[in-house]
């Protein structure tokens, strides 16, 4: 029959190459040509339904693999088995053309088969037993000092990569690409080491990789213990090659400080950690623990449970025994599902989470302007009002749930900060510790990256440039080692980020002698300290007076600043002289959402983050005054506070000229206060930022736009730019 | 046994330290010819300006593995026959089948002694 060419094709052709092997061993070229006839042919037999040659197929499959892998240990039976089978196929083949079918036997052979490649037992003995290092005899004469100098080299290399691209692993937890760069460095590693004898470094290479093998394979999740782990792992392995170099140089100075045993723990504690939750009970398993049944119960109805025809589930199985109740059944299924539950995280892709916090964000925005919907306002239904009391209280919640599913731990982001002093330090040859303090402060995720950039650069200063060389420091009276803290917490609805060092402290004369020979100021001004650190963000400002490998590559401090500002964040700077610096970050939690206090001007309405608002108040007339170099100011409890007229800032018509019959509102920003003139206060709302887009992104002043409760359009106001447009 | 010890071998691997240590083990089996390459993007390039008599190559390379480095061997018309030597970890074993089946000449188990060296490339070419 036509239908079976090319089956018969295949089998021919697979015959004739076994003619070509030369002795009685296959090669590989013509083992990996036979692997892949054989793929066809399972393909083809299993559509055209040729069952019996399809088994042979498969049987001569599974004998090949194992022979190509070096597993069957008979290799002359091998090789005749492999013989006979193409025969048989032949003869099937044969078969199936001239009559459709195939009478003969072919349970013998396939006994023949199992008996060279089920041994499983034995098998495994044997896959252990190559694990077990092999002493490489040849070693010891090639292993000249050229080649471990080289690997020392090339490994720490190596390792100083994986640091880069655990960091992007971190970014990216579902890019195998990246696991894979990872992975090779390690695989390497030990490759060159088994060969060179370096067995504590193969072992620990080799579990390392292990473990990353099985986040390649999908078996373990990228987590943050996880790159921690892996982390500590390379470092581990950075000493034990430093180790190796401080021999070879004949300087075995400190013995190593890691504990390897504990690192190794760990290692296995992720294996463990992650079969231990991804494993659900059995819910046999959970009747027994509940006292429902016993063990011997237990066995007896699984056994039962098999043997039924159609078999039934153990649950159904025990209740039709009449063992357990339904309702135990069901309590335990509940168990087993909330297990399952509480172990259930799934990944989401950002973007999507993103698109439900701004839709969320919309529902909240339109949920309001329902609410003070003239109608609904004036509406005496009690059951309507109730009705949609409960819906913006539903929608609070909605919103804050949902901001929060963006929230993660700044754990991560101290670590990789930890780390970079560590690294900064020893370039700079200096000793400095870190400290950390509120590694569990959440913040939103896509402000993670956002803020790494001015971290690292304010603490690439501290390190450079804020803590002396040990030398200096024991002058100082001062502990050798430098300390950098980095500290994290909330306040109101910001985070707040200190990075503080105990160095030598801001340098309030050089900062001031510098702006004025810079001319950035003049020097009749009088400046608070404060004014005078902030000199240090401004563009082009560098006290650094050297270049050095760590700071002073032309990007100063002003960088900072605009990373910080474009996040609406602020920096305060303390600092005592040869005690220390603190640098206070301080972001609003989330970057979609703001409360602000709704303010009118004229027939214009504008928002005022209430994160800003220090106090309201309409002024007595006595309190206005204006003062030479400052100008106008209202004199608020004490404090002479400049004046900023908001008509006058945006050039429109507003109500009230005079402030005492207007209201004030006293806004903080950059370490100082000053006073808004505005007509009207018309409440506190949450609104959602809108960004005003590429063309008025320039725009002084204003940070954003926001749809009011009422529908109507609001501009979000900026006070530090505000400040600087009064300044002008 | 016939083999011309002065044929051209192609190394192939990224970690430089590696190369050395097969180069070395090569030098012992009396293989002087070797010239290197650090991925199977440069072992193509190397292919293409010189006669190459044998390919040794790691199997987990950045750019192109040593699998990806073997396909484009055997579907290149002019380099399709030559012997290739795949090199691979113990815990990669199940990718052998792979490898074998893309027309793997031989693969051998890293670490290995210049004694299975030798022999592996005996089998290939003898």
């Amino acid at each position: 029959m036509e239908k079976y060419g090319s089956l018969i094709g295949l089998i021919d052709g697979m015959a004739s190459d076994f003619l070509f092997i030369d002795g009685r061993e296959i090669d590989m070229l013509t083992a990996g040509k036979f692997l892949n006839n054989l793929e066809e042919l399972i393909k083809e037999t299993d559509s055209l339904k040729v069952f019996p040659l399809k088994n042979v197929a498969v049987g001569l499959n599974s004998l090949l693999e194992k022979i190509v892998l070096d597993d069957i240990d008979d290799k002359e039976s091998g090789f005749n088995v492999l013989e006979k089978g193409i025969a048989l196929m032949q003869e099937i083949g044969e078969s199936f053309t001239n009559t459709g079918s195939y009478e003969g036997d072919i349970e013998s052979f396939m006994e023949s088969i199992e008996v060279l490649t089920g041994e499983q037992a034995s098998e495994e003995v044997k896959e252990a037993s190559t694990e077990e290092p092999q002493p490489v005899e040849t070693i010891d004469e090639m292993q000249d000092d050229s080649l471990l100098r080289d690997f020392i080299f090339e490994g720490l290399e190596y390792i100083d990569e994986i640091e880069v691209n655990l960091l992007n692993l971190e970014k990216e937890p579902e890019d195998l690409d990246c696991v894979n760069t990872i992975f090779r460095p390690f695989h390497s590693i030990k490759g060159v080491a088994a060969f060179l004898n370096l067995e504590t470094i193969r072992d620990f290479a080799h579990s390392l990789e292990n473990l990353l093998d099985r986040v390649r394979s999908k078996e373990l999740s990228v987590s943050s213990e996880l790159i921690d782990i892996i982390l500590d792992g390379a470092d581990a392995l950075k000493a034990l090659i430093i180790e190796l170099k401080d021999e070879l140089e004949g300087n075995p100075g400190q013995p190593l400080k890691i504990d390897m045993a504990d690192l190794k723990r760990r290692i296995e504690n992720v294996e463990q950690d992650d079969t231990d939750t991804t494993k659900v009970k059995k819910l046999g398993t959970i009747l027994v623990e509940d006292g429902a049944i016993s063990e011997d119960t237990l066995e007896k109805g699984l056994e039962s449970a098999r043997q039924l025809k159609p078999p039934k589930k153990i649950g159904e199985a025990l209740i039709s025994d009449g063992k357990v109740t339904p309702k135990q059944v069901s309590q335990a299924l509940r168990k087993q599902t909330g297990q399952a539950a509480d172990t259930a995280v799934i990944r989401v892709n950002i973007k999507k989470l993103d698109d439900l916090i701004d839709m969320v964000g919309e529902l909240v925005i339109t949920q309001s302007m329902i609410r003070q919907n003239s109608f609904i306002l004036s509406n005496p239904d009690r059951r309507l009002n109730k009705d949609i009391a409960r819906l913006s209280s539903i929608t609070s919640e909605l919103q804050e749930t949902s901001t929060r599913l963006r929230m993660v731990p700044i754990k991560q982001t101290f670590q990789r900060m930890s780390r970079l002093v560590r690294d900064l330090s020893r370039d700079a040859g200096k000793m400095v510790g870190v400290v950390t303090e509120g590694e569990d402060t959440e913040i939103d995720k896509n402000m993670v990256e956002e803020i790494s950039n001015p971290l690292v650069h304010m603490i690439r200063n501290a390190v450079d440039h804020g803590i002396d060389s040990s030398k200096v420091r024991i002058k100082a009276g001062k502990p050798e080692k430098g300390l950098v803290k980095l500290k994290a917490f909330h306040r109101g609805g910001n985070i707040v980020i200190e990075i503080s060092d105990d160095g030598k402290g801001l340098d309030r004369d050089g900062i001031l002698n510098k702006a004025i020979e810079k001319k950035l100021i003049d020097s009749s001004q009088d400046l608070s300290d404060q004014d005078i650190y902030k000199l240090i963000f401004h563009p082009g400002f560098s006290t650094a007076s050297k270049v050095t490998n760590i700071s002073g590559r032309g990007v100063g401090m002003d960088v900072v600043k605009q990373a910080v500002e474009k996040l609406r964040g602020k920096i305060e700077i303390d600092s005592v002289i040869s005690k220390g610096s603190t640098f206070a970050l301080s972001f609003p939690l989330t970057m979609a959402i703001i409360g602000g206090m709704i303010v009118r001007v004229g027939k214009e309405r504008y928002i005022i983050p209430t994160t800003a608002i220090r106090q309201l108040l309409r002024p007595v007339k006595e309190s206005y005054t204006i003062i030479i170099g400052k100008g106008e100011t209202i004199t608020v409890m004490g404090n002479i506070l400049p004046l900023i007229r908001l008509y006058k800032a945006f050039g429109i018509e507003a109500d009230y000229k005079n402030p005492w019959e207007g209201i004030v509102v006293v806004v903080e920003g950059e370490n100082k206060s000053k006073c808004l003139l505005v007509d009207e206060i018309l409440g506190e709302e949450e609104v959602v930022i809108k960004s005003l887009g590429e063309s008025m992104k320039s725009s002084k002043g204003v940070s954003g736009g926001a749809i009011l409760g009422d529908g109507k359009v609001g501009l979000i106001l900026d006070p530090e730019g505000l400040f600087e447009l009064s300044e002008m | 046994m016939g083999i011309d010890k002065e044929m051209k071998i192609l190394l192939v691997d990224d970690f430089a330290t590696m190369r050395k240590v097969i180069k070395n083990l090569l030098k012992q089996g009396g293989y002087n010819s070797i010239v290197e390459a650090e991925d199977g993007v440069a072992a193509l390039k190397v292919l293409k300006s010189e006669k190459v008599d044998f390919i040794i190559s790691d199997w987990n390379m950045p750019n192109m593995t040593g699998l990806e480095l073997l396909k484009a061997v055997r579907a290149d018309s002019d380099l399709s026959g030559l012997p290739f030597l795949m090199v691979t970890a113990e815990g990669l074993k199940e990718n052998v089948v792979v490898a074998v089946k893309a027309g793997v000449s031989n693969y051998i188990v890293k670490p290995f002694t210049a004694e299975v060296l030798n022999e592996k490339i005996e089998k290939i070419i003898g």
